[in-house]
């Protein structure tokens, strides 16, 4: 029974995987984002390349100079991925929000969902196949923009990522595609829930660009410093302890800020994949188990939001009527 | 005719719930920044009360009042955020919805089968979708005065409400042209969904793409209100910069932040020709509806979801 | 497999409240063609619905080969093969991927040699590696007729199959059904307007009216029962105007 079950599972994957590929707005969309990741990267790489030029000529000098105590790289090229990530964190929900409209629509524009339900298959056989064939196209997307951005690294930036950050990088692209994953079953969720498709589909865009755009942006607008151009505390004559002082008096406010940012699922994959890619300057000499406590609270929201989506796609294909209603 | 067909339209997008849930969202966030200009404002009053507090302690001179560094309709930046994002996308699904209901129940077909021009059709929609936008404007300029009148406890100033009807006359252009490009992909794509999301791939081109090739701009940069291009000294910059009077999202922003005095200030006529290209862009996307509404074959309506 | 292929015992079915089927009793042994008439409306998609164990019945019970559509619905899909009345399938992919897609749904092993048995049987195997998107409605039929039956199931439900359907691709579905049952024993349950399509093809009629079964007997003692009618169209509405 578990091996018929199985099968099963994996022919609605297969199935799904096949019919996402021979989908044109899809194959579209990950154009888009496929070429404005390798822009972003390679235009990076290109500014990185000659600064690792100009490190590579101080350290040749001091060298040459008998210089026994050469600063390090300040460099660091898993960063230059910072633009591929944001493109994933907006366009990759996109299109995963599509993927999912699609496993929906297409069974209600076809009409074979009361085929598919007249098999020996079960709605949540159907959900699981669905998730995963998904998966497998997500998992092809992020492994191809993985492949665009490190080569544009290597080839454009004239520095190779090593085992150790090829390691970190493969974490934050399996977070991607944790990422996408759930926002896939958003679609498709919003999708099964509502009578017109289309209508599933804005409701789940809706989401996406309060989620990803707006929480953030509110996020980041509440800032303190970020009042003024030029900084608030700066335009105060105040430094980084003047600044940590007065924020004292602010808990409340930058609860309520930080909680903005905490309720949304981007922000949280943003922070994860940040830290993974060296963005942010202050995690770089991390080890991996400090960098895991940094972003502990991301990887616990990413758990619980990774985990109640499923159930809710298992949950709206399971009340999705097999046969168009109206009809006796 | 062609005010047949316009307010036929109006009452149908009156009786869209997902239309009206998109413009609700889209006053709420006018709404919101306001609030959100009413929280900063609040925040910088307790930091300088902090911080003169603090300098005091220490024996250090009172800093100037930032309040002097911060222009009074930068209250509404964040506008300049939520036209782009919400009001954009919300353009995109007028102009989707005038096209689409017609032509997947079958209308378009009963509509030309009657003595109805196609030009009179074409500018009857795009009419609707001008009088809806401007409605949804002047809502959302509505909401901004009230929130300057509660934040700065006094009535605007002529100027200053002459600075916010520049601006939002400004975003309805803007809109315009999303409305138009929705109207477009409807009348390209047979299946809604297709509509839709080509129409939202413009978008995301036209958002995040473009202003990365012509200035640099990070993604997320494009969330700010006042985004400067990274500097950059790179040939494929000087190229691309080029191309930088054509990128409406930005043009849009700059100009925006001369109008609410937010940026840096420039000639008069310098952003005055930042318009210019988003005003040639509707002209185009004008015409193109009306020979896409034209040539368009409304027999195979009714088909596709 | 003892028993009636269908046993139907006082089923009923409300859609938002209206009952749509009332008390509907019903049984068509092994073997049989039988034919579900009755007016729109009347409740016969309905009732494939419930056999087919797409909507759960309100009321009474419905058996298909001895298993209940409600409690059992593994074992019945396991079983039954099933034609809705507008058949539409995936239309980017080929015809083959539909049905081997729709076979290994069904368990069925090395579907893709089962696909190529069925096109075969039904004679259109020049479909076979064409996009289901470019089809006639005649060819879709065809196509949909291989889903129902390429698992080999030993009941088929057929939901007004003649709907759309050209003179000669009645004729043509008329000898698929009709060879189906003799070469591989298929009892096929089939809603339909085609009176002529009954006369021609059913064992066995049942006349539906209003959510209830007014007549049901075989082909043989319905025309002996009205001997003074000429067609099968004036019996049908004889019996809608006067239940008997």
């Amino acid at each position: 029974m578990a091996s018929d079950r199985r099968h099963r599972v994996l022919t609605i994957a297969r199935h799904e995987y096949r019919a996402a590929a021979r989908s044109r707005i899809l194959v579209v969309l990950l154009a888009i984002l496929v070429i404005a990741t390798a822009g972003s990267v390679i235009v990076a790489a290109a500014e990185y390349a000659s600064r690792l030029a100009d490190y590579q000529a101080y350290h040749a000098a001091a060298v040459a100079g008998g210089v026994t105590q050469i600063a390090p790289s300040p460099l660091a090229p898993l960063s230059l991925l910072r633009g591929a990530f944001e493109y994933i964190e907006i366009i990759g929900a996109v299109i995963a929000i599509t993927l999912g409209y699609l496993t929906v629509s297409r069974e209600r524009v076809n009409r074979t969902l009361p085929l598919l339900m007249s098999r020996p298959v079960t709605s949540g056989e159907l959900a699981a196949g669905s998730l995963l064939g998904a998966v497998g196209v997500i998992v092809t997307l992020v492994v191809a923009t993985m492949a665009v951005a490190v080569l544009s690294v290597g080839l454009v930036g004239h520095d190779w990522i090593n085992v150790g950050q090829a390691g970190k990088l493969m974490l934050a692209f399996g977070v991607a595609v944790v990422y996408m994953a759930t926002f896939y079953c958003l679609g498709a969720f919003t999708t099964a829930s509502t009578k017109v498709a289309t209508n599933g589909l804005m409701v789940a865009l809706g989401i996406w660009l309060f989620v990803v755009l707006v929480l953030p942006q509110i996020g980041d607008t509440l800032d303190a410093d970020n009042q003024i151009p030029g900084g608030l505390f700066a335009a105060l004559g105040l430094g980084h302890d003047g600044e940590v002082q007065i924020l004292t008096h602010f808990t409340a406010y930058e609860t309520v800020r930080t909680s903005i940012e905490a309720a949304s699922f981007a922000k949280h994959f943003e922070r994860f994949a940040f830290a993974m890619t060296d963005v942010k300057e202050r995690f770089r000499s991390l080890s991996l188990p400090d960098l895991f406590f940094q972003v502990r609270a991301s990887i616990v929201w990413i758990l619980i939001y990774a985990t109640a989506l499923p159930i809710a796609l298992n949950h709206s294909f399971r009340n999705q009527p097999s046969i168009p209603q109206g009809e006796t | 005719m062609i005010t047949t067909v316009t307010s036929q339209q109006l009452l149908s997008l009156r009786r869209q719930r997902v239309f009206l849930a998109a413009l609700s969202m889209f006053v709420a966030m006018t709404a919101a920044a306001g609030v959100l200009g009413w929280s900063s404002h609040n925040t910088i009053v307790r930091v300088y009360d902090e911080a003169v507090k603090l300098l005091a302690a220490d024996g250090q001179p009172t800093p100037p009042n930032p309040f002097l560094l911060k222009p009074e309709l930068s209250l509404l930046s964040n506008m300049v955020v939520y036209v782009p994002l919400l009001g954009a996308l919300l353009a995109l699904l007028l102009g989707h919805l005038s096209l689409t209901d017609d032509e997947s129940t079958g209308l378009g077909r009963l509509i030309f089968s009657r003595r109805v021009s196609r030009t009179g059709y074409a500018v009857g929609k795009i009419a609707a979708a001008a009088i809806a936008l401007s409605v949804i404007v002047l809502v959302a300029m509505a909401v901004s005065v009230v929130s300057l009148m509660v934040v700065n406890q006094r009535i605007p100033p002529i100027s200053v409400l002459g600075r916010l009807g520049l601006f939002y006359s400004m975003s309805w252009l803007y809109l315009m042209l999303f409305a138009l490009v929705g109207m477009a992909a409807a009348l390209l794509n047979r299946r809604r969904s297709l509509a839709l999301l080509s129409a939202m791939g413009a978008w995301l081109v036209i958002t995040f793409a473009i202003p990365q090739f012509t200035s640099a701009l990070r993604p997320t940069s494009s969330l700010n209100p006042i985004a400067d291009p990274v500097g950059s000294s790179q040939r494929f910059f000087q190229i691309t910069a080029l191309a930088r009077p054509i990128s409406i999202a930005e043009q849009y922003k700059a100009a925006s932040g001369q109008i609410l005095s937010t940026a840096a200030p420039e000639p008069g006529w310098q952003t005055a020709l930042r318009v210019v290209p988003l005003m040639v862009f509707v002209g185009l996307l004008v015409a193109a509806v009306v020979i896409l509404v034209r040539r368009h074959d409304f027999s195979r309506s009714g088909n596709g979801e | 497999m003892k028993g009636p292929a269908i046993e139907i015992v006082g089923l009923g079915h409300k859609y938002n409240d209206i009952l749509v089927l009332h008390d509907v009793d019903l049984s068509i042994d092994r073997g049989e063609i039988f034919g579900f008439l009755g007016h729109n409306g009347a409740g016969k998609t309905t009732t494939v619905n419930i056999l087919t164990t797409l909507i759960r019945p309100t009321l009474g019970r419905a058996l298909v080969n001895g298993h209940d559509v409600a409690t059992e619905r593994r074992l019945v899909t396991a079983d039954i093969g099933y034609l809705p009345s507008e058949v539409r399938m995936y239309p980017h992919m080929t015809a083959t991927e539909n049905l081997t897609f729709f076979a290994e749904l069904s368990g069925v092993e090395k579907a893709k040699h089962a696909v190529a048995e069925t096109l075969e049987y039904l004679d259109c195997s020049d479909l076979a590696d064409r996009r289901v998107g470019s089809f006639s409605t005649g060819m879709r039929q065809r196509i949909g007729i291989a889903q129902a039956i390429v698992h080999r199931p030993s009941v088929l439900f057929l939901d007004e199959p003649t709907a759309g359907l050209d003179p000669s691709g009645i004729r043509q579905l008329r000898r698929t059904i009709l060879d189906l049952n003799r070469d591989l024993g298929m009892t096929v349950f089939m809603n339909t307007h085609q009176l002529s399509e009954v006369s021609r093809v059913c064992t066995t009629i049942g006349v539906l009216s209003r959510g209830e079964l007014i007549y049901k007997d075989s082909m043989e003692a319905t025309t002996r029962r009205f001997p003074d009618e000429t067609s099968l169209e004036d019996i049908y509405v004889q019996m809608e105007g006067s239940p008997a």
